[in-house]
């Protein structure tokens, strides 16, 4: 891919309901900190007689923002026992695993401001529920007050170049793999192994240019 | 022959280490991966003494040839032929 057709500058906003905007503003600006940015106060119009709104933004680094839209007079639909958050309550028997897969994950650059938002979130209503090593990276995970699970994580060292490849190959793989009969990790890994008899050698040797030059 | 390929990062030097002392496997190199081959028609490796993170562990194998993953748990990963008649 060259540099022309990767134009993006990352997230501009990310967008939840939210169906308490005062313990939304107290998780985001006074827990974490992240300062309000942006709101937009809006009456409600059109066909299908839209409620009127508040959509209210904070910054969460590098520019990038989180959103909430606040509707009036709606209601949540849904068991509000059910595992899920404001946007959606999930039907009974979705595990745990698969609720929690939909997260957002919000990048810091050291372990001292990893555990400086622990200590912050510890000391609110919302406390770490889990901190994890990953592979590559350590993370920070908690619920907001609106159900949405947030992470917070940091890299314990740059990625690769060979990790990039290796990327390359697991989508191609998974990608057969997916769309054919039943799709399992062994089939991946098998259909990846080909791959990297495949390319693996040559990846490697187109890379050395670069590296004696740099 | 039945191996797994790990790819060169650090986290897989405990991997990579414990494969290149064990007897029964041989290492060769294909790109920026490690081929780990079982001599008898397996791959034993024992997390303990590779000193992985769990989530390293887990994650550890980036290909299998002639291979099916007989016991992938917390502390072992058995692969064997994908051929041999105990593969489960």
């Amino acid at each position: 891919m060259t540099q022309n057709e990767h134009r993006v500058k990352g997230v501009d906003h990310a967008a939840f309901p939210t169906f308490d905007p005062a313990a939304t503003v107290r998780f985001y600006r006074d827990v974490l900190k992240f300062p309000v940015v942006h709101s937009i106060c809006a009456a409600g119009w059109g066909p299908e007689q839209h409620p009127d709104f508040i959509h209210f933004f904070f910054d969460i680094g590098n520019d990038d923002r989180i959103a909430f839209f606040y509707y009036f007079g709606h209601q949540p639909v849904g068991d509000p026992q059910a595992r899920g958050d404001a946007w959606a309550r999930l039907p009974e028997g979705t595990p745990e695993f698969f609720a929690n897969s939909r997260h957002l994950a919000i990048h810091v650059d050291s372990e001292q401001d990893l555990l400086e938002y622990r200590r912050r979130l510890d000391e609110s209503a919302w406390p770490v529920e889990m901190q994890v090593m990953h592979e590559t990276i350590e993370s920070i995970y908690t619920h907001d007050p609106n159900g949405y699970m947030i992470e917070l994580t940091r890299a314990l060292r740059p990625v690769t170049p060979q990790e990039d490849l290796d990327a390359a190959l697991t989508i191609d793989a998974l990608c057969e793999v997916a769309t054919g009969a039943d799709p399992s990790l062994e089939k991946l890994l098998t259909r990846k192994a080909e791959l990297i008899v495949e390319r693996a050698a040559a990846w490697e040797a187109a890379q050395q240019p670069e590296t004696v030059s740099s | 022959m039945t191996a797994l390929f790990v790819l060169d990062v650090p986290e897989n030097e405990g991997v990579l280490r414990v494969a290149e002392q064990d007897p029964l496997l041989v290492l060769d190199k294909i790109g920026p991966y490690y081929r780990i081959s079982g001599t008898t028609d397996e791959v034993l490796l024992d997390r303990r003494a590779t000193g992985s993170r769990h989530a390293v562990w887990y994650s550890a194998i980036a290909g299998l040839q002639d291979a099916h993953i007989a016991q992938h748990d917390k502390d072992v990963l058995r692969i064997v032929s994908s051929h041999r008649c105990d593969a489960e």
